[in-house]
C-alpha cells in the first residue's frame, strides 16, 4: 500500500491505517471507488452482522454489570459541582504555576527519554522483522518471527504495567520510568516501521535494484523514504502518548504533572489540579502542532 | 532529496531543537532522585533478577498460582469483568463521539454563520481536554462522583477515548464526498435527513474500524484502570503486589496478555465483516 499522500495536514485517520489489517486507502479516499462508499444505506450482510454484533455487546456489558453499591456516592453530585466549577477557575497564583511549569518539564522529560529508548530499541528490531535486508531462506524467516514475537510481546502490555513490574523490579528508580515508556513504544514503533517499510510501493525499488543498488541500498533511498512520513508522524503522536504515559507514571515515584494532580486531589483542590491538567493539553497542544508542521514538509 | 534541500530551514531548526530536547531530557532523566537506586547500578538490575525468580516462584513454598486450576478461575472470572468494562466503555465513548461529531467538522456545522464556527471550535476543545488527560487521571476524579467499580472504570475509559474517537469521526466527516449531498439537498432533505442519509452511511463503516481498534487498546488500558477503579485485573494486580503474591502476579500477567490477544483476532475477525 501506498503511503497516504493527499493528507497535507497530520491525519489522524492516516496514523491509525498506518497499522496493517485497516484499510488505508479508504480513509484519505486513495483507490477507493465511489460505488463502494455508498452502498452503505441499505447495510449489506457483513456490515448488518456487524453491527448486530456490536450492539449485542454493549447490551451484553451493560446488563453483566454488577452496581453492588448505587452508581453515585452519596457526596458524588456535590463533588460533581466543585469539579466543574473548578474548570472555571483554576488556581494560576505565581507559585503554582512556577511549580507546574517545573513538574510539566519533568513529564516531558521522561516522555522524551522513553522515546529516545523506543526509538533506539524499535528501529533495528522493526528492520529486522520487515525482512528486507536479508534475501530468502530460512534464516531470514527465523529473524522475521523472532522480531516479530519479541516486538509483540513489548506491546501486549501496557506501559503502566510495564511501570509496576518496572517498579517491583528495581524499586523506585527513573531507570523504571524510562523503560516502561520505552519498552512497549519500541513495540508498536517497530511493528509499524516493519509494515511500511514492506508496503514500499514495488517500481522504485525495483529500478534501483536494475541499476545495481544492494538491498542495504534499496533500504535507504528507497523503502526510507517513501515510508517516512508516516512512520514520523506516528512517532509524534506516540511521543505525545509517552507524555500522557510519563505523567501517569509519577504515580510510581517519579514526580511530574500526575504528582501534582495527585496530591491536589487528596487535598480537594479541584483548582489546583486543573491547572495541571491545563499544563498536560498545553504539551498535547504543542507536540500536535510540530507533528503537523513536520510532516506537511516531508509530504511537500 | 532535492526537496528536503529546499525545505532545509524548517528541518535544520527542527532537528537542532529535537538534539537540544533529547540531551536535556536525559539530564534531566539521570538527575532524578527517586529515592531508590540509580539508573544504571548494579543494584538495581540484581534486584531485577530477584523479582523475575519470584515471578516464577523461588520464593515461595507450595505449587505456584499459575500451577492451581482455583487461582485460574478466579483470575478468568476478573478477566471477564475487565471485559465488560471495555466494551462498555468503547460503547459509551463510540455513543457520545458520534453524538457530537457533526458539530466538531467544519463542512457540515462549521459553515456561513458564526456561531457554527464558534460551535466547532468549542466542541473540538473538548475533545482536545479529553484526550489529553489519561485514562488514569480521569479514574482518579470519577471515583470522587462514581462508586469505584466496573462503571466508574468504565466512565474514565470512555471520557478519553470520547475525545479520540471525537477527533477521528470529524476528520472523517471532513474528508466525505460532497457530491450525494449536494443531491440529496436539492431533492429537498432536511438536515436531520442530510445526516442520517448522507453523512452517517459514508462515515460509519470507517468509524466502526477505528472504534474497533481503540476497542484493543481500551482492553490494555482497563487493567490500568482498573488499579484505582477497584475493578478486574487491574485492583488483584495491586493486591497481589502490594502482598507479594509473586505468582499470582506472574499468573494475571499471563491471563493479561492472553486477554489482549484474544481481543486482537476478535478484532481482526470483526474489522474485516467492516470492509
Amino acid at each position: 500500500m501506498a503511503p497516504n499522500e493527499t493528507g497535507l495536514q497530520l491525519r489522524w485517520s492516516v496514523l491509525y491505517g498506518a497499522s496493517r489489517g485497516l484499510p488505508v486507502s479508504a480513509f484519505g479516499g486513495v483507490g477507493e471507488p465511489n460505488a463502494t462508499r455508498f452502498k452503505a444505506i441499505g447495510l449489506p450482510g457483513a456490515r448488518a452482522q456487524l453491527t448486530l454484533v456490536l450492539v449485542i455487546a454493549f447490551i451484553w456489558s451493560v446488563v453483566a454489570l454488577d452496581v453492588p453499591g448505587g452508581l453515585v456516592h452519596s457526596g458524588g453530585i456535590d463533588a460533581l459541582g466543585e469539579i466543574t466549577s473548578a474548570f472555571f477557575t483554576p488556581d494560576l497564583s505565581t507559585d503554582l504555576l512556577g511549580t507546574v511549569i517545573g513538574d510539566a518539564w519533568t513529564t516531558l522529560a521522561f516522555a522524551v527519554a522513553g522515546m529516545t529508548l523506543a526509538i533506539a530499541v524499535g528501529v533495528p528490531l522493526g528492520v529486522l522483522a520487515s525482512g528486507v535486508l536479508q534475501t530468502g531462506g530460512l534464516q531470514r524467516l527465523g529473524v522475521m518471527a523472532g522480531a516479530r514475537s519479541l516486538l509483540a510481546l513489548f506491546r501486549s502490555i501496557h506501559e503502566i504495567v510495564w511501570a509496576v513490574l518496572f517498579v517491583a523490579a528495581f524499586g523506585l528508580s527513573p531507570a523504571a520510568g524510562v523503560l516502561a515508556i520505552g519498552v512497549p513504544y519500541a513495540g508498536i514503533l517497530g511493528r509499524i516501521l516493519a509494515e511500511r517499510l514492506q508496503d514500499a510501493p514495488q517500481e522504485p525499488l525495483d529500478a534501483l535494484r536494475t541499476s545495481g543498488a544492494s538491498e542495504t541500498e534499496v533500504l535507504f533511498y528507497g523503502r526510507v523514504p517513501s515510508a517516512a512520513a508516516d512512520v514520523v508522524s506516528y512517532a509524534f503522536y506516540r511521543l505525545e502518548c509517552a507524555v500522557r504515559a510519563a505523567a501517569v507514571l509519577s504515580f510510581v515515584g517519579l514526580g511530574g504533572l500526575g504528582l501534582r494532580i495527585t496530591t491536589a486531589l487528596d487535598d480537594l483542590a479541584f483548582e489546583r489540579m486543573w491547572t495541571a491538567v491545563f499544563a498536560l493539553v498545553l504539551i498535547v497542544v504543542g507536540i500536535d502542532l510540530w507533528s503537523a508542521l513536520v510532516r506537511r514538509r516531508l509530504l511537500r | 532529496m532535492n526537496s528536503l534541500i529546499r525545505r532545509r530551514p524548517f528541518f535544520v531548526g527542527s532537528s537542532l531543537f529535537l538534539l537540544f530536547l533529547v540531551a536535556a531530557s536525559w539530564a534531566r532523566v539521570f538527575a532524578q532522585d527517586t529515592g531508590g537506586p540509580g539508573l544504571l547500578s548494579t543494584e538495581a538490575w540484581r534486584r531485577a533478577g530477584d523479582f523475575m525468580a519470584d515471578l516464577a516462584g523461588a520464593s515461595e513454598s507450595g505449587s505456584p498460582a499459575f500451577a492451581q486450576w482455583d487461582a485460574w478461575r478466579d483470575a478468568l472470572r476478573l478477566a471477564g469483568d475487565t471485559m465488560v468494562m471495555s466494551v462498555l466503555a468503547a460503547g459509551m465513548a463510540a455513543a457520545g463521539a458520534l453524538a457530537t461529531v457533526a458539530f466538531a467538522s467544519s463542512n457540515l456545522a462549521g459553515r456561513g454563520w458564526v456561531g457554527g464556527r464558534l460551535l466547532v471550535a468549542v466542541v473540538r476543545a473538548v475533545y482536545v481536554l479529553t484526550r489529553a488527560v489519561p485514562e488514569l487521571v480521569w479514574a482518579l476524579i470519577v471515583v470522587f462522583i462514581l462508586t469505584p467499580g466496573i462503571l466508574a472504570g468504565a466512565v474514565a475509559l470512555a471520557i478519553h477515548n470520547f475525545g479520540v474517537l471525537g477527533r477521528l469521526g470529524a476528520e472523517i466527516v471532513e474528508d466525505i464526498d460532497e457530491a450525494p449531498i449536494a443531491s440529496l439537498k436539492s431533492s429537498g432533505a432536511g438536515r436531520v435527513q442530510l445526516l442520517f442519509y448522507g453523512v452517517l452511511p459514508q462515515v460509519l463503516p470507517q468509524f466502526v474500524t477505528f472504534l474497533l481498534y481503540r476497542w484493543e487498546v481500551i482492553v490494555r488500558t482497563s487493567v490500568v484502570v482498573g488499579l484505582v477503579a477497584v475493578a478486574g485485573l487491574g485492583y488483584e494486580l495491586r493486591l497481589d503486589l502490594a502482598f507479594f503474591r509473586y505468582t499470582d502476579v506472574a499468573l494475571l500477567l499471563i491471563v493479561y496478555v492472553l486477554l489482549v490477544w484474544a481481543t486482537d483476532l476478535v478484532s481482526i475477525a470483526l474489522r474485516r465483516l467492516a470492509r
